[in-house]
């Protein structure tokens, strides 16, 4: 998608520009203005667009890159990509320059005895890491490795590839410490993973913790936005104000983790009043009595007992829910507050499904909408071999039978660690050691493993833990995989290279894996292109590799979406109120009640972490132009309420010491009257420890630090939230 | 903060060159045999104003790297700053040519000195107003603020011209009563219009408030009162005042010589220490 | 005739920096280089708070003082009202940076220049829209003509009563929705 027209463009613009020198009269322009233009200050810089997905989050928007003479200009949002719809978010901006950081890894590293790492080449590289697996494999059997990823398009296909050729069934995604509480549950009530608020004809939405002016999809963004303009209903239930509360009509800023006792009263009175959608329970759910039953209890005023709302402002909620009903729901959330953050995070989630199913809300214009994925058809098995179902079972499957398939428990893998069982760890895209638990004990347990692979872009927490750290190209420098885009109408996207590699030694993630499994003798699972297989997978579902190569983004077969009740994927073919095999997995089998784990006591404040808009996770606060964002803004620092503050003699701007069973770490505060009393907020970006991302390191702490390392029953999920801390001021 | 240090050092030996020429001019009149002082006030103004300039210019970077530049800042009239400008455009002539013909042992054409005396309260206004048309910051955007930096300006000449008597023609210096008693005045009336400004500053407006507030009592308080208020105003209002009011001696002892040099040099501190002060803690009005 | 201005939806905006980063890459700035700033309010107490971010950038103002003060007439306005700086003639005095009200020139670190949003000017004409308005994912940004009735921030200003931050001060032509 090279564009001469862009070019004429920007050839028009620079001799427009001496010209208009000359007017003001000035020395001006033609030079400087180029400058502004490209880097070189040659006059006619080649301008060349290429689409590509973002990299900023699991969103993976579609985006159009512009280059001035092979250099990154600037990055659009792509017009036709159902998520960023001509728009990008700030960390969007902020991750393509990540290419051109100065402190990327730009070679394979192995870790010598003394900690520091040296470079190597990439056949060494892979013979040794082959060696060591060869050798994990003989001693402890292919179920001794692992493979930790955030999957991206590319990664998704060859990560799992590799691992399975190998033997090992034990591909972990980040999800235990990310969403897959929250979809364990939606999917052991309603058969999906996942499901969709119909924002355009909703009357009314509650979100739960979840703020989508924070975790920026810009889609969800934009529907919120419309919704707002539209003076819908918006609920914002969080014991923070979040950044998309200028859309809300209410706040209710409820005790952190017990999220499940106001929506278990909200239940309460759309049945005890007879409120809820009878059709819909009578004719399309199953376990309904159980239910009943066991919510019984939970009345409103009960609830105000548990998560500090007002009973009335629950019973209110209930009446405006049922006459909003089915236009109305609760909104499913992501990692937030019950994606993986408490003890009864998978029973939250199966409990924001059951208010929607009493509202009758599930596949009604305005409700909750489960839709289709397109995914590639079946390909040409002799040119793409299958890989062999590995024969033993993914390690934690069996302690966590609730984790999903597509995600397992990477905490379980952590576990097999420290019992040293588990002897291999591969990690791609993912600073695990940093955020998925508490980063000692994942110190600890990578340091009894014989080897840990971290491919990434930078020198992560989880890199300097690795024996051999393998380079990335960043996303703007590769091509990957088709990325299939499923809802009311189906998308393909795929990114292709902006800008040449920068660093000539980084390499793709289908070109490392495709290394890996040469030398580990498995190369055979691996003998075409990722071109040939892109091209054969999007020959599947009726496009082609040129297309999507020019469009970056096309637009599949209409999957035909209608507003009805949904065919639920359950075993019951039902919306299921009561599933057996939660009742297997040693939890109660009906949604009901579970309390949070960890309760504050004494001085004590719970503490809870959520997203900033212009940072993903813990990987862009090394990319100088996002950390500016967070030191000029002071966007580390830990929120308290003002009344807290006030009873400790804090004011805004002091250093304090925040203090938990696991660790104590200092922070400068934030004294905010936008959160709830006893409640603390850190944002989830900060506090590096690698000393190799210079601008990052030793700014702000990281929540994780502070939690103890536990699994949620059932799923295996981090509980990253069940966490109470002191705090003292600490005197400058 | 937008300016600081170099661009105060600028304003203050602008300020100090302009007075040190009022300074001499007024010396030639009425003490013509006190020729050591004048040609000090006649070589200090153009010093002075030389240094200033520099440091104006290694302040204003993107001019430093293109020097062509600066020939640019006669264009907009309507800027204070190209008045200052035209203003120096004037006055480092004028200094410079009374200064050649000082050091030549010509004489000085009285016209030459009218222009010069026109041009150093032009140039000594200037610098109060550069900073007073500036709306945002309240500090800064008063009618006080100019009359406060010529007084301040006449101030620090004299005391710069003042030093160099002491030490090289003291016997002649200690009978100037009219420049002693000038001083003197000039110290109290600096003081009174330094206070009527924060008082009416501080009442203006919210911002205002806040940057008299870190002056008085804030960040900037140790230099505002040690420097500025003690050192640079009641200090040299006492030493010099004293003996002018009081005591209408003439001083010749050793002590009293270190305590008119510390009295002279406070001026001169002071001065600096206002302008710098006066920019730094200048809050501008937030517009939201 | 053409005039240019904007339309900040206060209501609307998440502050989550997208407008910031897609300047910054557009004009080339280091990273600690803005032209776009931000204000962020909460007022009231809890839980009866209203929290709200301000983006501010150059006003481009009728009376626009940083032009008024810049001795150079490096400063100068384009007939379609967009204030610019002509870098061949800054000196980095500042003086402009000192009389702006909104705080929102900068002083370019390489040059010594003083620059500030040009509404993404690309020689002869605004960008259409300025890349602040174009990545804003909620829409809080509208571009336009205020002398043509018709044009997007026409109507929105009329519908949402939009003004701009100080009044009449400037005659600043940016708008805010608060």
């Amino acid at each position: 998608m090279a564009s001469n027209l862009s070019r004429r463009g920007f050839l028009r613009g620079t001799a427009a520009v001496a010209a208009g020198s000359a007017i003001a009269g000035g020395t001006l322009a033609a030079g400087s203005m180029v400058a502004w233009g490209a880097d070189e200050g040659t006059a006619a810089g080649e301008v060349r667009q290429a689409p590509s997905l973002c990299n900023g989050c699991s969103s993976k928007c579609g985006l159009v890159g512009t280059t001035v003479d092979g250099k990154l200009w600037t990055l659009e949002g792509a017009k036709n990509h159902p998520y960023s719809k001509g728009t990008i978010c700030g960390r969007g901006h902020g991750v393509a320059q990540m290419a051109y950081n100065d402190e990327r890894l730009t070679q394979p590293l192995r870790r010598k005895e003394d900690g520091t790492f040296e470079p190597i080449s990439w056949d060494e590289a892979n013979r040794e890491i082959a060696e060591k697996v060869a050798a994990i494999i003989a001693e402890g059997g292919p179920e001794a490795l692992a493979l930790i990823h955030d999957p991206r398009p590319s990664g998704k296909y060859y990560g799992p590839r590799f691992l399975n050729a190998l033997g090992s069934p034990n591909v972990y995604t980040h999800g235990a410490a990310c969403n897959a509480s929250k979809e364990s549950g939606i999917t052991y009530t309603t058969g999906a993973s996942n499901f969709s608020v119909d924002f355009a004809n909703a009357k009314m939405v509650v979100f739960i913790g979840r703020s989508y002016g924070d975790a920026i999809r810009p889609s969800s963004v934009q529907s919120l936005a419309n919704a707002a303009d539209a003076a819908k209903r918006i609920v914002v239930v969080d014991p923070r104000l979040s950044n998309s509360a200028i859309f809300a009509t209410d706040w209710v800023p409820i005790k952190p983790g017990t999220d499940i006792a106001l929506l278990l009263a909200l239940a309460n009175v759309l049945v005890t009043d007879n409120l809820y959608d009878h059709d819909f329970v009578e004719n399309h759910s199953v376990g309904f009595d159980e239910f009943a039953a066991e919510i019984a209890p939970c009345t409103p005023e009960w609830a105000e007992g548990v998560c500090e709302v007002p009973a009335d402002t629950i019973r209110e909620l209930a009446e405006a829910l049922a006459k909003a009903a089915p236009a109305a729901a609760i909104e499913p959330s992501w990692r937030a507050a019950f994606g993986c953050s408490y003890a009864n995070s998978f029973d939250t989630a199966r409990a924001v499904c059951a208010v929607n199913a009493l509202l009758g809300s599930w596949g009604q214009k305005g409700g909750a909408l489960i839709t289709s994925s397109p995914k590639a058809g079946d390909l040409d098995k002799t040119r793409f071999p299958s890989v062999p179902k590995p024969e033993v079972k993914r390690v934690g499957d069996a302690e966590y039978p609730l984790a999903l398939s597509g995600m397992g428990s990477n905490l379980a893998a952590l576990q097999a660690a420290l019992d040293g069982k588990m002897r291999g760890f591969f990690f791609y895209n993912s600073n695990a050691a940093q955020g998925y638990a508490n980063p000692k004990v994942w110190r600890e347990g990578l340091g009894r493993a014989d080897l840990v692979v971290t491919i990434d872009v930078q020198m992560s927490e989880t890199a300097l833990l690795s024996h051999y750290v393998l380079p990335e190209c960043t996303y703007i420098e590769r091509m990957e995989l088709p990325e299939f885009i499923g809802g009311k109408k189906h998308y393909v996207g795929m990114r292709t290279p902006i800008i040449e590699r920068v660093h000539p030694e980084t390499r793709s993630c289908d070109e490392i894996f495709c290394g890996l499994a040469e030398a580990c003798g498995v190369g055979q699972y691996f003998d075409f292109t990722l071109e040939e297989l892109a091209a054969a997978q999007l020959e599947s579902v009726g496009t082609s590799l040129e297309e999507v190569r020019e469009a970056g983004v096309v637009e599949l077969a209409d999957p035909g979406f209608e507003y009805k009740v949904p065919k639920f994927k359950t075993e019951s073919g039902k919306f299921e109120f009561a599933n057996a095999k939660v009742g297997e997995a040693g939890l109660n089998p009906v949604i009901g009640y579970v309390p949070r784990m960890v309760e504050a006591a004494g001085d004590e404040l719970y503490l809870v972490g959520g997203k900033q808009g212009i940072h993903s996770h813990t990987m862009t606060q090394n990319i100088a132009s996002m950390n500016a964002i967070s030191r000029e803004y002071n966007l580390e620092r830990l929120w308290m309420a003002a009344s807290d503050a006030q009873a400790r003699g804090i004011a805004d701007g002091d250093l304090v010491e925040v203090a938990s069973s696991e660790a104590t770490g200092q922070v400068r505060v934030r004294v905010t009257e936008r959160l709830r009393p006893g409640v603390l907020f850190l944002p989830t970006h900060y506090g590096t420890t690698s000393p190799y991302q210079t601008r990052a390191c030793g700014f702000g702490i990281n929540l994780m630090d502070f939690v103890p390392f536990r699994m949620e029953p059932g799923t295996g999920a981090a509980m990253s939230q069940e966490v109470a801390v002191t705090v003292r001021k600490v005197e400058e | 903060m937008v300016w600081g240090p170099m661009i105060a050092w600028y304003l203050f030996l602008a300020g100090a060159s302009a007075g040190a020429f009022l300074t001499s001019a007024f010396v030639e009149r009425k003490y013509p045999d006190s020729v050591k002082m004048r040609v000090a006030g006649r070589l200090i103004a153009p010093v002075f104003l030389a240094i200033g300039l520099v440091m104006l210019m290694l302040d204003a970077e993107a001019g430093l790297h293109n020097p062509l530049r600066f020939i640019y800042l006669v264009m907009n009239p309507g800027s204070v700053m190209t008045l200052g400008v035209y203003f120096i455009c004037v006055f480092m002539p004028v200094t410079l040519a009374v200064a050649l013909l000082e050091i030549l042992r010509r004489p000085v054409p009285g016209w030459l000195t009218w222009v010069g005396v026109v041009a150093a309260f032009a140039v000594a206004a200037y610098t109060g107003f550069l900073l007073g048309v500036v709306q945002a910051f309240p500090l800064w955007n008063n009618a006080i603020l100019p009359v406060l930096f010529v007084v301040s300006a006449l101030s620090a000449g004299l005391a710069a011209t003042s030093l160099v008597g002491l030490v090289l023609d003291r016997e002649r210096f200690e009978q100037m009563w009219l420049i002693k008693k000038t001083h003197v005045i000039l110290s109290a009336i600096e003081l009174v219009v330094l206070f009527t400004m924060l008082v009416i500053v501080s009442s203006g407006s919210p911002e205002g408030a806040a940057s008299v507030a870190s002056l008085v009592s804030g960040q900037y308080a140790p230099a505002f009162w040690g420097g500025l208020v003690l050192l640079g105003l009641v200090a040299p209002f006492l030493i010099e005042g004293y003996p002018v009011f009081i005591t209408k001696k003439v001083e010749t002892g050793t002590t009293s010589l270190v305590v008119s040099i510390i009295g002279e040099s406070g001026v001169l501190v002071g001065g600096f220490l206002l302008r710098l002060l006066v920019i730094m803690a200048a809050l501008p009005v937030v517009f939201l | 005739m053409t005039r240019y201005g904007m339309l900040i939806n206060t209501k609307k905006c998440v502050g989550c920096y997208a407008c910031r980063m897609a300047c910054q890459m557009n004009n080339h700035l280091e990273a600690t280089e803005s032209f776009i700033s931000y204000e962020e309010r909460e007022t009231g107490a809890f839980p009866h708070v209203y929290a709200e971010v301000v983006p501010v950038q150059c006003m481009h103002c009728e009376d626009a003082p940083c032009q008024s003060v810049c001795p150079t007439h490096a400063t100068y306005t384009t007939d379609s009202g967009v204030v610019l700086v002509d870098e061949g003639k800054c000196i980095g005095c500042k003086y402009c940076m000192a009389a702006c009200p909104y705080g929102v020139r900068i002083q370019i670190e390489s040059t010594g220049v003083i620059e500030k949003c040009r509404f993404c000017w690309d020689g002869q004409d605004a960008g259409n829209p300025p890349k602040c308005v174009n990545t804003c994912i909620s829409g809080a940004r509208v571009f336009g003509d205020l002398d043509d009735p018709e044009s997007d921030i026409s109507r929105e200003i009329a519908r949402t009563n939009a003004q701009p931050l100080s009044g009449n001060l400037t005659k600043a032509k940016i708008f805010y929705v608060r």
